[in-house]
């Protein structure tokens, strides 16, 4: 602890205060996953005729209020449209049914409309695809790590990286955690991105110690 | 000279820069036709198929005889006809309770991505109702899409059975695993056949060696068979399955193909009975036992047609799926299946395209105010790298997802980044002459450039080869988009930046 500067040592102890709060709120809460994710409800309604989203969100917004809503449109003619939300009472049901029918001049039935339950994805369904291909180049990256930066010590090297991925990583979720920001389509472009960020900061690091140390050999010579 | 030659390539860099924002386009019937491709779509941005699979509830009628065992019989029998056997009918669910939990709905998910795994769907999307069992299915769509569909509910039920006693001598458990093979028909005939290897494991194997041996052909030329217009001779046989597939078996088996066929030694024959999902595939004795623990069928006839070999194909490839990865505990029916469109729809794409125009535009003018004249020919020059990245996109057959949008912002920056760095070189960097800092500039920064996106080089080619739609489109975009930073920025902003610092 003597060695570490105060600015590392900020970072250290903040650092450790998000990942203790993401795994209380990942404990408590769980993540927040997205609608398409969650377990929800829908409904399909024939509209007869191609139908602008927003229009549609307009109803919406008025029939679910603050429920986050997913508008789709279903087959080729798009004149079909998937409501997805958390969940649809029989009073949301007979509202929605009737602002449809005002809007398109449909005559659809609020009996007649059935509320479908949408399944939950479970986190590790999305994940599973990409644990394979982050660990083989993973394991890549670090046989050049541990062979382009040899002269900076190879395990430590090695355990310098796996840390750094795995702390950016760490930090990701657990503001993910925090700060409620849905899990969802968004998040593998994100953890991706953070990735590449991270190793491109670790490269920038080791190249700029291998010159220094490259120096100091030549200068010992 | 000098100015000719940086005006050509200004004007060429703009002319691909038109291109790739704009298309091109020729009149075709009185209208003007874009001619250049269209970006493909993954399923988070085009939407896809969605199937939902319920849980079946019907119930089937079973006939029993005194002692409780089923009998099989295709007619259908009045009360008075069974009371008078001593037969009862009973309605017994397709799924009993004892089927309907949550450890079969799990092995029936599993199974379905399996099954989807084999059949190379690159990307999908299963999801369980736990209390119901209800699976909902969301695959691409595509000229495969309604053939990977009809596949998704087969409970995939393989059995061989003794013919007469109805003794199940092997099932799903003895297969290893099915495979799609071709290659040349018969001797007599051109053209090519279609196999469906079904390998067994080391148990079914011996238990198929058992069964060729015991079920084999009495005589050669007593076997031949005769069914009205057909005649079915050594080595062939022709069931008609669901989705056209014809099975036979190839050199081990000599098969009868309807059940009045007439022969000498027919009251003598053994005969082995192969159903899939309770429906009878075909009737067979073996020529000689098998000791290769595989047994080949012929899916279709030979075939000389490229349609109707794919058609083959396709039917043997959905079967091996279904019987690699064992039958479904549970049985399902298709409650919906629709198309869904994206909730994300093509607005979301214009956004993004403004947003890296914008982006763009103030890179470009950053570049402007930091280094003057260099600034704006790199950044034209970039605007140029953004054109030709959409067109080779386009070419390449990449797929776009969400992660292939991250992929190609992440390229436009990394471009960016180095043609930063290249500008920072010449403005700062030392030499007797301008060309002489251009050419030190250009060697130091694409090195130093390189050697830091080694990792995200070895991310690109990974991710590429990987058979997962969204992370290989990411994986594709960030490879193409590498080279072309390679080759792009060589050819054409180092050379419009060698040419002005020539004097």
């Amino acid at each position: 602890m003597k060695n570490l500067s105060k600015k590392t040592l900020a970072i250290v102890i903040l650092s450790l205060i998000v990942i203790i709060a993401g795994i209380i709120m990942i404990a408590v809460k769980g993540f927040n996953f997205d609608l398409r994710e969650q377990k929800g409800q829908k409904v399909e309604l024939y509209l007869k005729t191609e139908f602008k989203d927003s229009d549609i969100k307009n109803i919406t917004n008025e029939v679910f209020g603050e429920q986050p809503v997913m508008i789709q449109k279903v087959e080729v003619f798009e004149d079909t449209v998937a409501i997805t939300t958390t969940s649809i009472s029989d009073e949301q049901k007979n509202n929605l049914v009737t602002k449809i029918n005002e809007k398109y001049g449909t005559e659809l039935k609020a009996e007649d409309t059935e509320i479908l339950d949408v399944a939950h994805t479970r986190g590790r369904d999305i994940i599973k695809p990409y644990i394979l291909p982050f660990t083989i180049a993973t394991l890549i990256i670090l046989v050049y790590m541990a062979f382009r930066y040899h002269k900076l010590g190879t395990i430590k090297t090695v355990l310098k990286t796996i840390g750094l991925c795995a702390y950016t990583q760490i930090m990701l979720f657990s503001i993910m955690a925090i700060t409620r920001i849905p899990v969802g389509r968004l998040t593998i472009p994100l953890v991706i991105l953070i990735y590449l960020l991270t190793l491109v900061g670790i490269t920038t690091r080791f190249e700029k110690n291998l010159a220094l140390k490259k120096e100091e050999i030549k200068k010992k010579a | 000279m000098k100015k000719v030659k940086i005006l050509t390539i200004i004007l060429l860099v703009v002319l691909i820069t038109m291109i790739g924002a704009f298309g091109i386009y020729f009149k075709v019937q009185n209208r003007m036709e874009n001619k250049l491709k269209e970006y493909a779509y993954s399923m988070d941005l085009n939407g896809g198929r969605n199937v939902r699979l319920k849980v079946n509830t019907e119930s089937k009628d079973v006939i029993k005889d005194s002692e409780g065992k089923e009998v099989e019989t295709d007619e259908e029998l009045t009360d008075e006809q069974l009371a008078e056997k001593g037969y009862t009918k009973e309605s017994v669910p397709n799924n009993s309770q004892d089927v309907l939990n949550l450890d079969n709905y799990e092995k029936a998910k599993k199974i379905i991505e399996d099954r989807l795994k084999e059949q190379n769907v690159e990307e999908y999307e299963v999801a369980l109702n736990d209390e119901t069992g209800e699976i909902t299915v969301q695959i691409p769509e595509n000229s495969n899409t309604d053939s990977i569909v009809s596949n998704l509910n087969t409970v995939g039920k393989f059995e061989i059975l003794d013919s007469e006693t109805k003794e199940v001598l092997m099932d799903n458990n003895d297969i290893k695993k099915a495979q799609v093979m071709y290659g040349a028909g018969s001797s007599t005939s051109s053209g090519t056949s279609v196999y469906l290897s079904i390998q067994f494991t080391k148990d079914g194997a011996k238990k198929l060696e058992e069964i060729s041996t015991n079920y084999a052909k009495k005589d050669d030329t007593d076997t031949n068979t005769t069914s009205g217009e057909n005649t079915t001779t050594e080595n062939t046989t022709n069931t008609q399955t669901e989705e056209n597939t014809t099975n036979s078996t190839e050199n081990t088996t000599n098969t009868t193909e309807d059940t009045s066929a007439t022969s000498e030694e027919e009251t003598t024959q053994k005969q082995i009975t192969m159903k899939i999902d309770d429906e009878e595939i075909m009737t067979t004795s073996f020529d000689e036992p098998i000791r290769t623990g595989t047994l080949q069928l012929t899916v279709g006839s030979n075939s000389t047609d490229a349609d109707t070999l794919q058609g083959y194909m396709k039917s043997a490839s959905s079967m091996a799926s279904i019987l690699t990865c064992g039958n479904m505990p549970v049985q399902y029916d298709i409650e919906q299946n629709e198309y869904i469109l994206s909730d994300i729809g093509t607005e979301f794409l214009q956004y993004i395209k403004l947003a890296i125009i914008i982006l763009m535009a103030i890179g470009i003018i950053i570049l402007v105010i930091k280094y003057r004249a260099n600034g704006l020919l790199a950044g034209l020059t970039m605007a140029g790298f953004a054109g030709l990245y959409t067109i080779l996109l386009k070419y390449t057959n990449v797929t776009l997802s969400l992660q292939g949008i991250a992929g190609i912002i992440i390229s436009l920056v990394l471009n960016y980044i180095l043609i930063n760095m290249l500008l920072s070189k010449i403005k700062n960097g030392e030499g007797k002459t301008e060309k002489e800092k251009v050419n030190k500039a250009i060697t130091d920064s694409y090195k130093e450039f390189f050697i830091k996106i080694i990792p995200i080089c070895i991310i690109a080619v990974v991710f590429a080869l990987i058979n997962w739609m969204p992370i290989s489109s990411f994986g594709m975009t960030m490879f193409w988009g590498i080279v072309l930073i390679a080759v792009y920025d060589f050819v054409i902003t180092s050379s419009i930046l060698k040419i002005k610092a020539d004097k």
